[in-house]
């Protein structure tokens, strides 16, 4: 096997549709996945995530650029690719007339598994997205969450050697959100590799080996959640209430960030008690927190993930 | 099942679009409505062309189904984006086109049996028909097919399908003699209904209960239509439901 699972090399796309402008969603995108790894795309609406997972999976030719999974050109031999994929398709919705257990059955029944093994594997998968209670109503009569969780417990019933998955938690409650990062992080034990795209900070700091923030079309950095936060200059996030216009008192004391009417500080502990003596001076109230994925991401791309543009 | 190669997966997934379709009863069961309506006219207005009618019944019937196989295939792609999830798969994209085309034609196999037996029942079939029937139906399902899978890969809005697909299979179904004789057109209009398909398949099917209605060169003219724009339809839908497997 390839010594990488996926490997993007000044990846490319515009799109150039009739009836619209050109309009271009990756402008050289380049970017590796281990085999075994987790690995999320970060980046806000209309960043390229979408466009990329695509285009790495087999489904959409790049304008230019070359994507390999385990060594095999997805653009040239696509063919021999699809064997080794499975993807989650960004709001996508099983057949309305089919059960999940139906649907995750026939599907593996589609991929060539054998009816027992078939079985066997839905039972499983279903059982891991907690549907066993709905396994037996059609699509059609399911909530939202319970939609997507029947399409995620497809997906992960195939254990195929490279899952892609655009934002495979989207409508999901926490307890199933939960449920899917445990059925990757026992997926990723199994061998398979897995690449998401998400919104969430938190799924993608808690899933994810490694992460990729990707705004307009462009990677702007990589790395473990760990490493990015580290990044920001401090380990605290000490948020001044009606702090917002002073950000020249706190600017010494670390990276500062307007948030809602509040100042949000980046500091180090050996700061924290000047800090909050200026505070004090000042008549503000504090909260003290560990710095997140939040901030490490304001700092990459200058704009909250779910910011208005 | 083979397990590498064209047309994987081409059973289970013609076994899933069935098993699909036939929740939609109703859809089924009304799929025969504009048919019988017809009928009951024809046996009404002109009772002797009520053998003629019948066949052209269920030529028309199994033409219908290409809509069907469009609707479908572009409801799943543009609204469930599940062609995501089949296409980036072991499956072959050409399994996906069939497995739509095959799905359906069994879904809706009953009422088009339906038109058989009161055929059967109401004018009676010669062997030599019903041999006729099958071969001319068989090809009409495969281009039907090919067409409405190829045009379902058109378009990015459903509602922009649906005017197009009545314009479409009414233009082609109805207007030229498929539930007429095709003796009531002379000159340049007769050659082209041999050419169209559904008009080329009823032409043929008539001829095979009345020899008169075709000249030797004509039969051979709709015989060869039906039988290139099938093949060549066909392999049009293989290859680009491979081509289409990845957007541009
Ligand atoms: N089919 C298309 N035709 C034209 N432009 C498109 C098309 N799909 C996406 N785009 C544009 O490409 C850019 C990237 O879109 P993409 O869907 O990859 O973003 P994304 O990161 O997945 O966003 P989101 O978080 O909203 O899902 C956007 O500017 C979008 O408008
Ligand atoms: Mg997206």
């Amino acid at each position: 096997m390839a010594d990488l699972a996926l490997r993007a090399e000044n990846v490319r796309k515009v799109y150039d549709r009739r009836g619209a402008p050109p309009t271009t969603a990756l402008q050289g995108v380049s970017l590796v996945v281990r085999p075994g790894e987790r690995v999320a795309l970060l980046g806000r609406n209309g960043a390229g995530k979408t466009t990329f997972l695509k285009i790495a999976a087999t489904l959409l030719a790049p304008t230019s650029g070359s994507v390999e999974v385990f060594g095999v050109d997805v653009d040239r031999r696509p063919e021999e690719v699809r064997p080794l994929i499975a993807v989650v398709p960004q709001e996508g919705k099983p057949f309305f007339h089919l059960t999940p257990r139906e649907q995750v059955y026939t599907y593996l029944l589609a991929r060539g598994f054998a009816r027992a093994e078939a079985k066997r594997r839905t039972d499983d998968a279903l059982a891991q997205m907690a549907l066993e209670e709905v396994a037996d109503r059609l699509s059609v009569t399911l909530s939202g969450g319970q939609r997507q969780r029947t399409m995620v417990a497809t997906v992960i019933a195939t254990e195929a050697p490279l899952l892609f998955l655009d934002e495979p938690t989207i409508g999901m409650d926490p307890f199933a959100r939960r449920a899917v990062w445990a059925s990757l992080r026992t997926l990723s034990k199994k061998g398979s590799t897995i690449l998401l795209t998400t919104h969430y900070l938190d799924e993608a700091e808690a899933l994810s080996d490694r992460l990729y923030i990707i705004e307009h079309g462009k990677v702007l950095v990589d790395g473990t959640a760990q490493s990015l936060k580290r990044d920001t200059g401090g380990s605290l996030r000490v948020s001044i209430a009606g702090g917002a216009g002073l950000s020249g008192s706190f600017a010494s004391f670390g990276r500062t960030f307007p948030e809602a009417g509040a100042l949000d500080v980046i500091t180090t502990p050996e700061r924290l008690p000047e800090l909050l003596a200026v505070a004090v001076r000042l008549g503000l109230s504090t909260t003290v927190g560990p710095v997140t994925l939040e901030e490490a991401f304001l700092r990459v791309v200058g704009r909250s993930i779910d910011e208005d543009t | 099942m083979a397990s590498s190669g064209a047309f994987r997966g081409v059973g289970a997934f013609s076994y899933t679009e069935f098993y699909v379709q036939a929740h939609e009863y109703l859809s089924i069961a009304t799929s025969l409505v504009v048919q019988v309506i017809l009928l009951i006219f024809v046996r009404i207005l002109a009772p002797d062309l009520l053998g003629v009618a019948l066949l052209g019944s269920i030529l028309f019937s199994v033409f219908a189904l290409g809509q069907r196989v469009q609707n479908e295939a572009a409801y799943i792609r543009i609204d469930h984006k599940l062609n995501e999830l089949y296409l980036a798969s072991p499956l072959a994209p050409e399994s996906y086109f069939v497995g739509f085309s095959v799905g359906i034609l069994a879904a809706y196999l009953l009422p088009i049996a339906a038109l058989v037996v009161a055929t059967v029942l109401l004018v009676g079939m010669t062997a030599f028909t019903a041999a006729v029937l099958v071969a001319a139906a068989a090809a009409i399902w495969v281009i039907t097919c090919s067409i409405g899978y190829i045009v379902s890969t058109l378009f990015r809005d459903m509602r922009a399908i649906w005017p197009y697909a009545s314009l479409f299979y009414n233009l082609f179904g109805v207007l030229p003699p498929v539930f007429y004789p095709i003796g009531l057109l002379s000159g340049s209009l007769r050659t082209a209904a041999l050419l169209v398909p559904p008009s080329a398949a009823a032409a043929i099917v008539q001829w095979s209960v009345h020899p008169s209605v075709l000249a030797p060169g004509e039969l051979l003219l709709a015989a060869l239509a039906l039988a290139v724009e099938s093949v060549a339809l066909f392999a049009l839908g293989v290859v680009w439901s491979r081509r289409s497997a990845r957007e541009s």
